[in-house]
């Protein structure tokens, strides 16, 4: 059956051109929804901008009206640029002494700085009009700390959930709820091509559902807090994980 | 195949267990309802009275459901709360007063923990031979209160409670290590004040803008949640919606705590 309160709203999906935005857009559209996708990376109608311009992010608002649901997947451990916007992501592991200034700059801006642009531009038309849905991503990295991916994208990424109860603290007067998830080990193609970020078969097996995660397994939650089931949720963050592990 | 889903705590109008079996119904499920009020039961479900406090009565319940459907794929466990819970208070109103662990009686606390906890446990346990067998969804029900406890003063819940809601929430976690590999996830919602049957009955006698859990000011979005909108959350987490999520605490109380 589908969810209840989605057909007819509008949406605007960041980072829609892969993986996990590109799973949100098909699962908002199959459900009724209207969906502006955006992207640093231009692919199929996706509007091209950088959200860590706050220019672009103005001319953005320009373009795309009446949004009521705010998905922002937008992100990555490795900041892309208007020149390289699929750059590979690490092989291995990433200590914390090996992260020069500049990316880890740039890791903030990409994950935690876009986040923010893109909520000062589009909340306030959501108060207006008295209803708004907004989901950032924050990360298992944030949860549990990662060595893996890198401590810049784990703080950015605990950077979202501060941004998201405080945001979730102030627009939950204007009927806006606010809320993150926080995926665990999604196969995407990013992560393909980086040989899987390392994980082992070994590693899938040990998780309780035994096996990783798909992007249509977080399109499928980030619906569901934009339906009815979804309104009187905010300030929350939800892991999905499998199981790996429990936040608080 | 048609899915059978248990719930409990179901009978009573304007509960959120009432809401998750309509909800669940719609979604295609043959729903039973297991409660100890009779009064509410309806002929669009299998009823079968039930004291979940019970480890008999529980085992006693999944045998006729067993015998009727042949299966069990979701169990969502609602019977909860502070009062109107065994079968002498059914329908008792609700005590005056602030029920503390230091000012309850050492009975409130033993069936409060009866109500809460234990019942969840018994359920899950013996549902989970059958929910193994082709994979399915729990759903618990815990509280905000589980979060941030009950403050003194406040009456229509209690600090037993409170305890009772926390153990739903590790055993939550508990069930999904063992029952994660024969794909039945295990999950649960908190939600903060909801306009239950229950809330009006508190509200009758209340101070303005008080509610169970203290102040109606400490709520950002500025109402309480409906009982629909936490059946929905319920009924998203026996979905494929939420196919990769186990273990998860859903907080659902309007941006009042943030766990």
């Amino acid at each position: 059956m589908p969810l209840k309160g989605l057909k007819g709203r509008k949406a605007l999906v960041t980072g829609a051109a892969s993986g996990i935005g590109q799973a949100v857009v098909k699962k908002l559209r199959a459900e009724g929804v209207e969906v502006a996708g955006t992207d640093i990376h231009k692919l199929g109608d996706v509007i091209v901008c950088d959200l860590t311009d706050a220019g672009q992010v103005e001319d953005l608002a320009g373009k795309v009206s009446g949004v009521d649901f705010l998905i922002n997947v937008a992100g990555g451990p490795v900041a892309p640029s208007a020149r390289n916007t699929l750059p590979a992501l690490p092989k291995n592991t990433l200590g914390f002494e090996d992260i020069s200034e500049a990316q880890w700059g740039s890791v903030i801006a990409a994950n935690l700085t876009s986040a923010f642009l893109v909520c000062r531009e589009f909340a306030p038309k959501m108060k207006a009009r008295k209803f708004g849905r907004i989901v950032n991503f924050t990360s298992i990295a944030a949860r549990r700390g990662s060595s893996r991916v890198g401590v810049h994208y784990a703080a950015a990424k605990g950077g979202i959930v501060g941004l998201t109860k405080t945001l979730a603290l102030e627009l939950g007067p204007h009927n806006v709820t606010v809320n993150a998830i926080a995926p665990g080990f999604i196969k995407t193609p990013r992560i393909a091509e980086a040989n899987w970020g390392g994980v082992t078969e070994e590693f899938i097996q040990s998780l309780p559902l035994k096996r990783a995660g798909k992007p249509d397994d977080i399109a499928g939650v980030v619906a569901m807090l934009c339906s009815d089931a979804g309104g009187y949720v905010s300030g929350a963050t939800i892991d999905v994980n499998g199981g790996w592990y429990f936040g608080p | 195949m048609t899915r059978v889903a248990i719930v409990t705590g179901a009978a009573k109008p304007d509960s959120i267990g009432a809401g998750v079996a309509k909800g669940l119904r719609e979604e295609g499920c043959e729903v039973v309802v297991a409660d100890l009020y009779e009064e509410g039961f309806s002929s669009n479900y299998l009823c079968i009275r039930t004291d979940v406090s019970d480890p008999a009565s529980v085992d006693a319940m999944i045998s006729k459901v067993i015998e009727k459907h042949r299966r069990i794929d979701i169990l969502v466990n609602a019977v909860g709360g502070s009062w109107g819970i065994t079968q002498q208070d059914l329908t008792a109103p609700p005590p005056r007063g602030f029920r503390g662990l230091t000012n309850c009686t050492l009975e409130d606390w033993r069936t409060i923990l009866g109500a809460n906890l234990d019942s969840a446990y018994y359920c899950s346990r013996a549902a989970a031979p059958y929910l193994k067998k082709q994979g399915g969804a729990i759903v618990n029900i815990s509280s905000v209160a589980a979060r941030k406890g009950i403050p003194p003063g406040a009456e229509g819940s209690s600090g037993p409670y409170a305890v009772a809601k926390a153990g739903v929430m590790a055993m939550t976690r508990q069930f999904a290590l063992e029952l994660g590999e024969f794909g039945v996830r295990v999950n649960c919602v908190a939600p903060g004040v909801v306009a239950s049957g229950r809330l009006n009955r508190v509200l009758s006698f209340s101070r303005a803008n008080q509610i169970p859990e203290g102040s109606m000011a400490q709520i950002p979005m500025g109402r309480v949640g409906t009982v629909e909108e936490t059946a929905a959350l319920v009924v998203a987490l026996c979905t494929d919606d939420t196919s990769y999520m186990t273990g998860v605490v859903i907080d659902v109380n309007g941006a009042s705590y943030a766990a």
